[in-house]
């Protein structure tokens, strides 16, 4: 089966020192740009050391880390049991088909005014946006990966005897494993964004709310170290999943 | 007495035309337990159906199939099936894969990798145990298939083109390897083949197939003894009998 790869050499380096060397030059240097439109990589590294001195910052990132996990591990449990049930019974996935089609393009943040009225100002709504979000690609990738079992498999352990919970377990779900890595993987990243959306309006903590609170106070260096750091999460996650994926992909 | 196929026909409606094609038509055949029976025949002549209908992977669209007076409805761990290629869980490991059977059916595990271990020397894969299938060769992988049946004592084993894809020294080896099990342990062996020099040396009687639909030919009787030499007479003449009839098939 394929590798999945995604080493960072020296030669990933490049572009990003080449990208902060212009960034430096045109705002701190030349100062072509004024602070409160885009901060220079000076203001963002003072208001990174302030952030992480006053432990703002940690705060912030375990806050909407416990978001996007506890989000993502209700879309899971949801997700795969659902997926492996209608992956399994083509008569439940015909049933269901028409609802799961229209809920899915919607937009996760479209639920926001929802999540308000239903879960109030708190942790709530963003977890229910990222389940919103997360539910549907695996819902859908667990049910690919049903349906993808390979027949001969099937028959192969018809033939040992094996009753219909067995095979649930100990062929269904191990071969639709690799998809439903692949599902949580793309869900991790729509959990992020939809974390950020989710604090920027229906929450008082978090690195969407930091971002969203300290442009307004004109402090455009933490907005940026908010989005940097959503971006090294991300960076961060995609790699857990990769060297899970290396594993699972036989 | 194990297998009586009586009177099976099989229909498929194909799909794109609505056309009915009829792939078997009123087989009957009655196999003794402990013999070795093969089914031979051209290409698309309905003998891998057949096996499968034993089996009860597909239900026959007339007629049944019994298996020790009892009619088959499913498949079931009384009848072992060896595929033709890449049956192995990909998820495990050799030996685990060797005992997938063993643990459906609740044998104590320590016991089944014990035995499991036993019957990789005998295929000579006692040092791949702890190896994944993507890191096995294809004859590895269905050496590895034929034990996991092998290991279950079903009293069948129903074997679709099993040797087809391995080199001709592992295909001889294997070959007196399914014989000397088969005789030791009376196991009714139903074996699907398009190599008829095998057949002639495996079989107690082979089943020619003729095609569209598939029906039962002609059936030879061997009588010679194992080891059998391939070499004498008697069996070059028995090889281009059954290939001349199967010729004859073709040209129906």
């Amino acid at each position: 089966m394929k590798k999945f790869r995604n080493e960072y050499t020296k030669e990933t380096l490049i572009l990003p020192i080449i990208l902060i060397i212009i960034w430096y030059i045109v705002c701190d240097v030349f100062q072509l740009i004024p602070s409160f439109m885009f901060p220079g990589p000076t203001d963002v590294a003072n208001s990174f050391v302030r952030l992480a001195v006053s432990g703002k910052l940690f705060k912030d990132v375990f806050d909407t880390l416990y978001k996007v996990l506890f989000g993502m591990l209700l879309a899971s449990v949801v997700g795969i049991t659902f997926g492996i049930i209608l992956g399994w019974s083509k008569r439940l996935e015909t049933l269901c088909k028409l609802v799961i089609s229209i809920l899915r393009p919607i937009p996760p943040i479209a639920w926001i005014p929802f999540s308000i009225i239903w879960f109030g100002i708190g942790i709530g709504p963003a977890v229910f946006i990222i389940f919103m979000g997360c539910v549907f690609p695996i819902l859908i990738s667990t049910i690919d990966g049903v349906h993808r079992t390979d027949p001969v498999l099937i028959e192969a352990a018809e033939s040992f005897g094996a009753s219909n919970s067995q095979m649930l377990t100990e062929v269904i779900v191990p071969s639709s494993l690799p998809y439903i890595v692949s599902g949580l993987k793309v869900a991790i990243g729509i959990a992020l964004m939809c974390t950020i959306s989710g604090e920027m309006i229906g929450s008082s903590s978090g690195i969407g709310y930091m971002i969203l609170t300290s442009t307004s106070l004109f402090d455009t260096g933490s907005t940026v170290v908010g989005m940097l750091v959503i971006g090294i999460i991300g960076i961060i996650f995609d790699y857990i999943f990769t060297k899970i994926q290396e594993r699972i992909f036989w | 007495m194990t297998f009586e196929v009586e009177n099976v026909s099989k229909t498929f409606v194909s799909g794109d035309s609505d056309e009915e094609v009829i792939a078997l038509k009123d087989i009957n055949l009655t196999i003794e337990t402990g013999e070795f029976v093969s089914f031979v025949g051209p290409s698309g002549c309905g003998k891998t159906t057949t096996l499968r209908i034993i089996e009860g992977f597909e239900k026959p669209t007339e007629g049944t199939v019994k298996d020790d007076g009892e009619l088959v409805t499913g498949p079931s761990n009384q009848r072992g099936f060896i595929f033709q290629n890449y049956s192995l869980f990909p998820w495990l490991n050799v030996i685990d894969n060797v005992i997938f059977g063993l643990n459906i059916n609740g044998k104590p595990e320590k016991e089944s990798k014990k035995r499991a271990m036993e019957y990789l020397k005998t295929v000579g894969l006692e040092d791949f145990a702890e190896r994944y299938p993507s890191e096995l060769s294809g004859g590895m992988k269905q050496r590895v298939a034929i034990i996991r049946s092998l290991i279950n004592d079903s009293k069948s084993l129903l074997m679709d083109e099993t040797f087809s894809a391995l080199d001709i020294q592992t295909k001889h080896k294997l070959q007196n390897q399914i014989l000397k099990i088969c005789k030791e342990q009376k196991k009714t062996i139903i074996f699907v083949t398009h190599d008829i020099d095998e057949a002639v040396y495996l079989s107690d009687r082979i089943v020619v197939f003729s095609r569209r639909p598939g029906m039962v030919k002609k059936i030879f009787e061997i009588k010679m003894d194992h080891p059998r030499d391939r070499q004498c007479q008697e069996f070059e003449d028995l090889v281009s009998e059954v290939i001349e009839m199967i010729g004859e098939v073709e040209e129906d």
